[in-house]
């Protein structure tokens, strides 16, 4: 195999990217200096930032000529660098996801981001900017395929030591192992010839590519798992939403501050004209307030209608072998791969409106960073009937149905006494608030207080955790309820956790920490509020289990999926 | 259980200390430049900040407790929220021992035991003298290394 360069369009980006910071920066620091030098003349910075242009362009150029990647059988190399060279090598095994992400323009031109991450590393560990849509295509195949052969040749090394060691003879260990080889194309083989089949494949993988292989794993052609059909994407874009589009709100105001303004002062004025004359002044900011309020309301609402429209246009997931591939955006195009092997943890994710409409999502967690470049999270079906999402998460995992335990009763009187704390603090704002301002209305913070009980039952209703044979199931949340499954061998650590209050109250709350990249919005699984005792007999069940299927190597999701 | 060395009261204490001195100065601005705080109250600001300090030092001395168990390593500390966190060997990617400033004049040093799991992921053993920690840090990895996971992340 010889080495691959980025495609030729990333020299003449990158060389006009380093161009203009080259220029500008040269620009700015004559204008700088010219301020305070005498011999330093403003005119020396036209030519000095054209000078810093051409620098900064050739550096461009030479990046791209010293950027160089090679796809071996075992790792994946980037040599880089102008002047330090960084040679970097990522091992297949470690790989967590191969994402692909196109934009608009790249589309016309054919081109596209291909980014690569391991578990390690605040960031992607290799970037490609960018290479050619065919090229990128190919390195996910590519790399699909060799991290299959490598899994298959690392288990039976692991199998060959581990009988050589122990003259175990463990039966569920090799079905499990049989069961975690069969393909999809033979769901209902049994455990033994499952093990046979699997231990061929893997023969074949050692000795080179077989035909048998292809059959077995046909990484080329995915198999088309879930579509996201028009209609299911139109209710899915108006049954949730997306916080980013507050943020977007944030961004359109600080731009368009002064028409905004004047359109909200003018819609005032239009209401206050066909109302009765006796407004006064202050109810008029009253009602300005109002309007502005129900126009931000709107406006984020519409803006995150039209953001998941387009990032959710087109989804498809499909299996590849031992991998999980997805497609999806109408703007900016995102495809990835996910290896089964790698998730960590699956997610039933649902909003009240989703609950009303029977319909739920479903996220996988690898320990990589997703395309949004947020965390490793990646919806696998972002909305489907309840029954077809639950399915999948039970095929996924092999989970059972569970059957949800509820922390006790006692909870539910601390969220009735927080609440009660944070309508309090309403309140009293409120109430600050009427002192210095001319609004006096501060007793309509009283509302709040009938929404305590409620809110504190529903917060307790929806806590619920069931402790399964293989998996630890913690679901929380009302406005974004998270149904968390996670297997015992992916638990990285475990603990019990006791407020002052909680341990008046005798209750402990278990935080199950996964290798996942979570970031805030998505805190770690944590069951709330449960017994002492039980607390500390779920930490306990979590380690024995963890220990035990290490010892039966439970090293990847079930992938008899579908 | 193994206890912390009982110096590291005095890591905390000091680090009390130099915490209610930055309050300390940061009132001290407020009161030149923004506006005028009374002495008094600055002063007992200041001092409750150093008695909380002192007191949540000589509590969390004696919560703080660890253990090497069969297959875990097993954490209890915390005075506001008490935490028990029980690290499986296998989940042991690296372990350091470090010592800032403070620790070192006082003859300390911490180990920290990093996991692959999100963040606050990784646990910090406070308080231990140079000796036991290195003797610590050499154990977890022997530890870890014997219980190798067949499948990293």
């Amino acid at each position: 195999m010889n080495t691959n360069r980025l495609h030729p369009l990333s020299a003449v980006t990158t060389a006009l990217q380093r161009g203009f910071v080259g220029g500008s920066m040269l620009f700015f620091l004559v204008s700088i200096s010219s301020g305070f030098v005498a011999a330093v003349d403003i005119s020396w910075a036209f030519v000095l930032s054209a000078l810093g242009f051409l620098v900064g362009a050739a550096y461009g150029v030479a990046y791209y000529y010293r950027f160089e990647y090679e796809l071996t059988d075992d790792t994946f190399d980037i040599a880089s660098g102008v002047l330090s060279r960084r040679d970097r090598e990522i091992p297949l095994g470690r790989v967590q996801n191969v994402d692909i992400r196109q934009g608009v323009v790249s589309r016309i031109l054919g081109i596209a981001v291909v980014t690569i991450e391991t578990a390690g590393g605040g960031a992607s560990e290799a970037t490609l900017d960018f290479v050619d849509d065919g090229e990128a295509d190919r390195l996910q195949r590519e790399i699909r395929r060799l991290t299959m052969s490598s899994d298959r040749a690392a288990r039976r090394r692991r199998e060959e030591r581990r009988t050589a060691g122990e003259r175990s003879s463990d039966e569920s260990a090799g079905d499990r192992l049989g069961e975690a080889s069969t393909d999809g194309e033979h769901p209902d083989i049994d455990g033994a010839s499952a093990r046979h089949s699997s231990e061929m494949a893997a023969d074949t993988d050692a000795t080179g590519a077989g035909t048998a292989t292809e059959s077995a794993g046909s990484p080329g052609r995915p198999k088309q798992l879930f579509e996201l059909e028009m209609r299911e994407l139109l209710l899915y874009s108006f049954a949730s939403f997306r916080p980013a589009a507050v943020a977007a709100l944030g961004f359109l105001t600080l731009f368009g501050t002064d028409f905004i303004v004047d359109y909200l002062l003018a819609v005032t004025d239009s209401v206050t004209q066909q109302a009765p004359s006796d407004v006064a002044g202050s109810s008029r900011g009253v009602l300005l307030g109002t309007i502005s309020v129900l126009h931000a309301v709107v406006v984020t609402y519409a803006l995150s209608i039209a953001y998941t429209f387009a990032s959710y246009y087109g989804f498809r997931l499909g299996r590849a072998g031992n991998d999980l591939v997805y497609e999806r955006g109408l703007l900016q195009r995102y495809s990835g791969s996910i290896p089964l092997g790698k998730v960590q943890s699956v997610t039933i994710t649902d909003n009240p409106i989703q609950r009303l409409l029977g319909y739920a999502g479903l996220v996988v967690e690898t320990a990589g960073y997703g395309p949004d470049s947020d965390s490793g999270s990646q919806s696998a079906v972002p909305f489907a009937k309840r029954p077809r999402a639950h399915g999948f998460a039970e095929r996924l995992t092999s989970v059972e149905p569970p059957t949800f335990n509820r922390p006790t009763r006692v909870a539910r009187r601390r969220y009735l006494v927080r609440y009660s704390l944070v309508a309090t603090v309403v309140v009293g704002a409120l109430y600050g608030l009427a002192l210095v301002t001319p609004f006096d209305a501060w007793y309509i913070g009283l509302v709040t207080y009938l929404a305590v009980p409620p809110a504190a039952h529903l917060r307790w209703a929806n806590l619920g955790y069931a402790v399964g044979d293989e998996h630890l199931i913690v679901r929380e949340g009302f406005w974004s309820r998270k149904t968390t499954v996670i297997p015992y061998y992916r638990i990285q650590t475990i603990s019990t956790r006791r407020s002052i209050f909680q341990r008046r109250l005798e209750l402990a709350s278990v935080v199950v920490d996964t290798a996942s990249s979570r970031t805030f919005a998505w805190s770690n699984p944590t069951i709330y509020d449960v017994d002492l005792p039980i607390a500390r007999d779920v930490t306990d069940t979590g380690r024995d289990r963890l220990q035990a299927s290490l010892a039966r190597d439970d090293a990847s999701l079930s992938s008899d999926f579908l | 259980m193994e206890t912390l060395h009982p110096r590291i009261r005095l890591v905390w204490i000091a680090r009390a200390v130099l915490g209610a001195a930055v309050l300390g100065f940061v009132l001290l601005a407020v009161d030149s430049w923004l506006r005028s705080l009374p002495m008094a109250g600055l002063l007992a600001v200041v001092s409750i900040a150093v008695v909380l300090g002192v007191v949540h030092a000589i509590v969390l001395y004696g919560r703080w407790a660890f253990d090497l168990e069969a297959d875990s390593l097993y954490l209890e500390r915390g005075v506001i929220t008490f935490v028990e966190t029980a690290v499986p060997y296998v989940r042991v990617q690296h372990v350091d021992t470090q010592f800032g400033p403070i620790e070192r004049a006082l003859g300390l040093s911490s180990v920290v035991v990093y996991t692959a799991g999100s963040r606050n992921a990784d646990v910090r053993i406070p308080g231990l003298t140079p000796d036991r920690a290195r003797e610590l840090q050499d154990t977890l990895r022997e530890l870890a290394v014997e219980s190798e996971a067949a499948d990293a992340v």
